[in-house]
């Protein structure tokens, strides 16, 4: 199913596959199951797949909440506390904040059975795998660029699939590894990876980012990317990526390999920045993306802290 | 810019600066040309700002990156004016020499916000980079405020004062350990708006996150004993402000979500008790354990 004509078929959102359900004017939550094709290095879904999974849920409930505004997203951070293996992830998003020209929105991501039940902490309490936030502009006057007009009751329940992944999601996107001690990596723009306004879809970018960053700080250690695994996303969108192909120019910040500094461990941390330009349109800098990853091994040994169930907003 | 020193009087209007002595000046566009002026900003390394990880507490250090945004995004959307929406840092070093320089630039400037990348360095060691940080600044209509500068601006660093108080004691934050942190919201807490200062909501969220950490079972624990939050630091933060804190006191309530070995996340909610307690910020602070 599709909303107002997006996702269209023949799209990576549909190729994921997620379900949707709206819990009321400000709550919904959305779906995805966790496979080898959608998991890094530590068996978990990588950041970028649960950024597009939050991505998702925050414009569903985006939509209801501004219509008939429109809306695009402006920042997305994304932190995961452990890796986060299923077997299906769901995102559970409240609205935080509705103003005249933004608004945000908070999702903690928790691991789900097949049937959908929560698969709790040792305590009994609610353990979420991730927490992240989003920040949309409000685009006045609607999206013109739909296929269709949204529908006047949108559905409280949504099914958005395709064929599936036939290979990892990366490689399904295009992305190219071009130099990966720079962190230079490559994605064409094509319409499996448009958003609605026919500009790369941010959790795209948000994934984008994250393998170059990967990519960057596993050469700073000497491994590979995939043997690295990005634990913390803080993305800033500035402008649409329309042309391609988007480009990543990455700087390492910190490999967490030097003796640590001021005593506190750090689980072999590194993080970097990454800018994605428009190699189509000028180098235009379209995206910054503040990323923090570590060798799985040590990302495996986090654990589930018992402290209770999150209330969000409160 | 590590060799200029800024000239000229402290700016009355920001107690928060003149706490941290934090200079700062204008770098216009070279060869007087197109686009926006870039800012940056110096800290020392004073006794009292120290914490656990042995330098700027990061509390502070996203105090003065706030200052410094703030700054930079005003001056690039004048006559209108700004107010901080969200800040994010990656924290890469705590064990600072100082002092700490920050260099902030113009990402993005749109009709409603203006996005800024910052940096900070540690002149101490050779120019090292300490933390990369991203912050976001809603354009507002500045009203009665005065936001006319000489151009370029420049405010230099305040002199040192003798007795100044530990970030606790000057933010005002209560004494007290576990998952809720008060702040009273006393008046050299309030930025030029004239509502709770986006450092003061930030030093709170570091100081509430590191004792809820030290409160729940968390990843911190583990290698022995319990850490005390004296033997904690915070480092990754993302804050974003969602309301103007009018009232007080404001009340920071923390989550322990948990993390790999030696690294908690903490999830914040900042409230306003005299606003009928509604939300007016809320992040996330990674935690490290400094205990050796």
């Amino acid at each position: 199913m599709a909303v107002g004509g997006y996702p269209p078929p023949g799209h990576f959102l549909g190729d994921l596959g997620f379900t949707t359900e709206v819990l009321s004017d400000t709550a919904a939550v959305a779906r995805t199951r966790v496979t080898p094709f959608v998991s890094g290095a530590d068996g978990g879904a990588r950041a970028g797949v649960l950024a597009t999974l939050v991505d998702v849920v925050g414009g569903l409930l985006g939509v209801r909440i501004l219509r008939p505004d429109w809306m695009a997203t402006a920042d997305l951070t994304l932190q995961l506390v452990r890796p986060a293996v299923g077997p299906v992830v769901e995102a559970r998003a409240e609205l935080v904040r509705r103003g005249r020209t933004t608004m945000v929105i908070e999702a903690l991501v928790v691991e789900v059975d097949e049937l959908g039940a929560e698969l709790l902490g040792p305590d009994g309490a609610s353990a979420p795998v991730a927490w992240s936030t989003l920040t949309f502009a409000v685009l006045p006057g609607g999206n013109r660029a739909m296929a269709e007009p949204l529908p006047v009751d949108l559905p409280a329940k949504m099914e958005i699939d395709g064929p599936g992944l036939d290979r990892p999601l990366p490689e399904m996107l295009g992305m190219t590894v071009e130099d990966a001690a720079a962190g230079r990596v490559s994605l064409p723009v094509h319409p499996y990876l448009h958003n609605s306004i026919q500009a790369v879809q941010g959790g795209a970018m948000a994934l984008l980012g994250e393998v170059a960053a990967a990519e960057a700080l596993g050469s700073a250690v000497g491994r590979t990317g995939a043997s690295m695994v990005v634990t913390d996303l803080q993305v800033a969108y500035l402008t649409l990526g329309r042309v391609g192909p988007i480009v990543t120019r990455t700087t390492v910040l910190d490999t967490g390999g030097s003796p640590h500094p001021g005593g506190a461990r750090r689980s072999g941390t590194g993080s970097a920045v990454v800018e994605l330009v428009d190699s189509g349109a000028e180098d235009r800098l379209t995206t910054v993306v503040n990323a923090r990853g570590m060798v799985a091994a040590d990302f495996t040994a986090a654990r589930p802290t018992a402290t209770g169930a999150v209330d969000l907003a409160r | 810019m590590s060799g200029f020193t800024p000239t000229g009087p402290p700016d009355p209007r920001h107690d928060m600066s003149e706490y941290f002595r934090l200079e700062r000046w204008e770098i216009p566009p070279a060869d007087g040309g197109e686009g926006f002026s870039e800012f940056a900003g110096r800290v020392p390394l004073d006794d009292h700002h120290r914490g656990a990880g042995g330098g700027v507490r990061t509390g502070a250090l996203l105090t003065n990156l706030d200052s410094v945004g703030g700054f930079l995004a005003g001056l690039s959307v004048l006559p209108r004016w700004i107010v901080t929406t969200s800040l994010m840092v990656t924290v890469t070093r705590l064990d600072h020499r100082g002092p700490l320089r920050v260099h902030g630039r113009v990402l993005r400037r749109g009709r409603n916000s203006v996005v800024a990348a910052m940096e900070v360095v540690d002149e101490g060691r050779d120019d090292g980079l300490v933390a990369g940080s991203l912050g976001t600044f809603a354009v507002l209509d500045p009203g009665d405020m005065n936001v006319e500068f000489e151009r370029p601006a420049v405010v230099a660093m305040p002199p040192p004062t003798d007795d100044l108080p530990p970030p606790e004691e000057f933010f005002r934050i209560e004494p007290g350990t576990g998952t809720t942190t008060r702040l009273d919201l006393a008046e050299h807490l309030r930025n030029p708006w004239g509502i709770l200062h986006g450092g003061a909501a930030a030093m709170l969220a570091d100081v509430a996150a590191c004792r809820a950490a030290a409160a729940g079972p968390s990843a911190l624990v583990g290698s022995g004993s319990s850490p005390m939050a004296e033997q904690l630091a915070a480092a990754d933060t993302v804050l974003h402000y969602l309301r103007p804190g009018r009232v007080g006191p404001v009340e920071a309530r923390c989550r322990v979500l948990g993390g790999p070995p030696g690294r908690t996340l903490v999830r914040v909610a900042v409230h306003d008790l005299g606003s009928a307690d509604r939300l007016v910020a809320l992040g996330s602070v990674v935690v490290l354990s400094v205990s050796g």
